[in-house]
């Protein structure tokens, strides 16, 4: 594909030009959520939309997760396209009632009568010392939920090109940000590109292995990939970017490739969605698989404050270089 | 009594007299011969509510409800075969069976549907009356709710929100003394329930939820305001359920004779029987008439249910997605 002029952006600057290209495009699609209007989003991520797209499609609401979600239902139903935005990850749990019990289920209960076109946006992940309560990466909770779609970016690119998809979809979708990944900097063209959801991308190929990756740890897993290669290990990285749905035959394709699979994702390991992954593997195509798969994901615990013990829980890079080694056979 | 007047509550007395065939019908036929799965929450004797409030509303205001809310479909104006077939699980029901008694929905009447999460529909209704707000088309939304749902968390953040949104929502609150077993004195706080709108700056009002030109005159007034100020109003009705909780609640948290009272002071139906009867709306004879009538209708609409095809299995496993978008 021809490449058009890029520009190197931010995540949340990508984040920011989705929302108003989108909100520019469709008068029916409305921002609102805590602190996204007048302040610009704690993160920055909605800075100067309220100002050019104003306060009646632009709002800041209480700080009434249950009202923000439960309103993106209502107004959905009524025919807009709201993009909600919830703080914190782990404050969905207020929100999930309108998400998991209304959002994901009033089309199917009634019949296909009705249709839900909302973006539930949410920033997750640890890193950033913010301790229990505000650094979990709660994707499996909605993945597991009939009627949602779930997308989670690791580059800038996909972030803009994956919410302006969601955005479009007459779905709900819960796009999943990082909150330690909003200054990564990467390349975004400056034309318009929608990014389709449910297709995977390799971001770097590879013979030797496959290392499913998305999120800020792709990026981590990129870094891997380029130290395992200095020990003569070809690691490819596959993002699924969108986990629900799931590119299954990509995966499939690659590891049918290297014969060797890595999840690597910063949420804890059990009940973790790599354990999807590593199932539908195992199932579909165990004849491929050279050595058990490996599962590279944060122990069962809370993230905890400080630096030493969030650093130790959370996988870095170090923690996937040392899972795909294991998974090929190539020593500790 | 002028004739507009008489006409419209003979018309409200059809209505009040087809939800409560209604679920006569699911009470001693459906639940005895296990024609429905789960349960089923009836209110009969709150049907003076469902009339008098829907029917004060426009044909486009959205209205929201909740599990017990067979009489606000029907008065919105679904119909009875596709309501009964629905709560039987056939294909041709208004959810194709995926939804049953606690998800009846009617897009094309702006019925939203029955939101059986306690309070989970308070938001939604909001997110709706932002919408109608946003294209000014001088809607209302309208929320139904038990007056258990005032102590959830939803209501609060709703009731706030369109309050400070100026938003034309209709908080509609059946009081109906019980919530499952838990009586009021037990569950709130506040026994004056109306008073709960003083916190969100919102006007609240008492209504006798026993009789129907009560209702409805209430609700046609704070329908006026909500849609000409666009701002939120709160009614609380007072009414009772004659029947448990759902079709297999022992109800063993009050007497039988308390319901039996409650049904003999209080019946809606009667109470608007009696008022006709008394005014020369209507002469005895043809209140058996009307009963009749829409027994018949509504017998007819069940035996039509009843021969209404089942779902294929594999039905199931589609719909749960829209396809496409923008």
């Amino acid at each position: 594909m021809a490449e058009g002029k890029l520009r190197n952006i931010t995540y949340a600057q990508a984040i920011r030009t989705a929302l108003r290209e989108e909100l520019k495009r469709d008068q029916r699609v409305l921002l609102f959520g805590e602190d996204v209007g007048y302040y610009g989003g704690v993160y920055g991520a909605t800075v100067g939309l309220q100002k050019e797209f104003g306060e009646a499609r632009v709002r800041d609401t209480p700080i009434s997760e249950m009202a923000i979600a439960g309103v993106a239902v209502g107004a959905a139903l009524a025919g807009y396209r709201p993009v909600a935005e919830i703080m914190y990850e782990d404050f969905l749990a207020h929100a999930s009632d309108a998400i998991v019990n209304n959002a994901a289920k009033w089309r199917y209960m009634s019949g296909e009568q009705f249709t839900l076109p909302i973006v539930f946006r949410s920033p997750g992940g640890g890193g950033a010392g913010y301790a229990a309560q505000h650094s979990q990466s709660l994707e499996a909770w909605f993945t597991h939920i009939p009627g949602l779609k779930v997308v989670a970016p690791g580059l800038p690119r996909d972030a803009r090109g994956l919410l302006k998809a969601a955005i479009r979809d007459d779905n709900p979708v819960v796009f999943l940000e990082h909150k330690a990944h909003y200054t990564y900097k990467g390349e975004v063209p400056v034309s318009e590109e929608v990014i389709p959801l449910g297709i995977a991308e390799v971001r770097r190929p590879g013979r030797d292995a496959t290392v499913v990756s998305w999120s800020k740890t792709l990026t981590y897993a990129l870094e891997a990939a380029e130290g395992l290669a200095r020990e003569g290990i070809d690691a490819e990285v596959l993002d699924p970017r969108t986990l629900q749905p799931l590119d299954m035959a990509a995966i499939l394709e690659s590891v049918g490739k290297t014969g060797h699979l890595i999840v690597a994702h910063e949420a804890v390991g059990f009940g973790g969605f790599g354990a999807e992954i590593v199932a539908q593997v195992v199932e579909r195509g165990l004849d491929m698989l050279k050595r058990p798969p490996v599962r590279v994901a944060a122990p069962f615990v809370p993230i905890p404050y400080s630096e030493p013990l969030e650093t130790f829980v959370i996988p870095q890079v170090a923690d996937i270089i040392a899972g795909v080694r294991r998974c090929v056979g190539a020593g500790p | 009594m002028p004739m507009k007047d008489r006409e419209r509550l003979l018309h409200f007395y059809e209505d009040m007299l087809r939800i409560r065939f209604f679920e006569e019908k699911v009470r001693d036929v459906l639940y005895p011969q296990r024609l429905f799965r789960g349960s089923s929450h009836l209110a009969i004797g709150q049907e003076a509510v469902a009339v008098g409030a829907v029917h004060a509303l426009a044909a486009d205001d959205y209205v929201i409800s909740t599990h017990r809310g067979h009489g606000h479909a029907i008065a919105k104006g679904m119909d009875l075969r596709r309501t009964f077939a629905e709560v039987m699980g056939r294909k041709t029901g208004c959810g194709r069976g995926k939804g049953g008694s606690m998800h009846l929905a009617d897009a094309s009447l702006n019925f939203i549907g029955e939101n059986p999460v306690v309070g989970s529909n308070t938001p939604m209704a909001a997110g709706l009356a932002l919408a109608a707000k946003l294209d000014g088309n001088g809607r209302v939304a309208a929320a139904f709710m038990g007056e258990g749902a005032l102590n959830t968390g939803a209501f609060h953040e709703a009731a706030n929100l369109a309050a400070l949104w100026a938003l034309p929502v209709l908080f509609l609150c059946e009081n109906n003394l019980y919530a499952i077993s838990v009586p009021l004195d037990k569950s709130s706080a506040l026994q004056d329930l109306e008073r709960r709108a003083e916190a969100y700056g919102i006007p609240g009002q008492r209504v006798n939820g026993m009789r129907v030109m009560e209702v409805y005159d209430a609700v046609s007034r704070a329908a006026q305001a909500t849609r000409e100020h666009s701002f939120p109003c709160f009614l609380v009705f007072d009414t009772y359920r004659f029947e448990g909780h759902h079709t297999s609640d022992k109800q063993t948290y009050r007497t039988e004779e308390e319901a039996l009272e409650e049904f003999r002071r209080r019946d809606p139906i009667h109470i608007l029987e009696f008022e006709m009867i008394d005014d020369h709306t209507v002469p005895i004879p043809r209140t058996i008439e009307y009963r009749d009538r829409i027994r018949a209708e509504v017998d007819a609409a069940f035996e039509a249910a009843l021969e209404e095809p089942w779902p294929a299995p594999e039905a199931a496993l589609t719909g749960v997605y829209a396809e496409g978008g923008e």
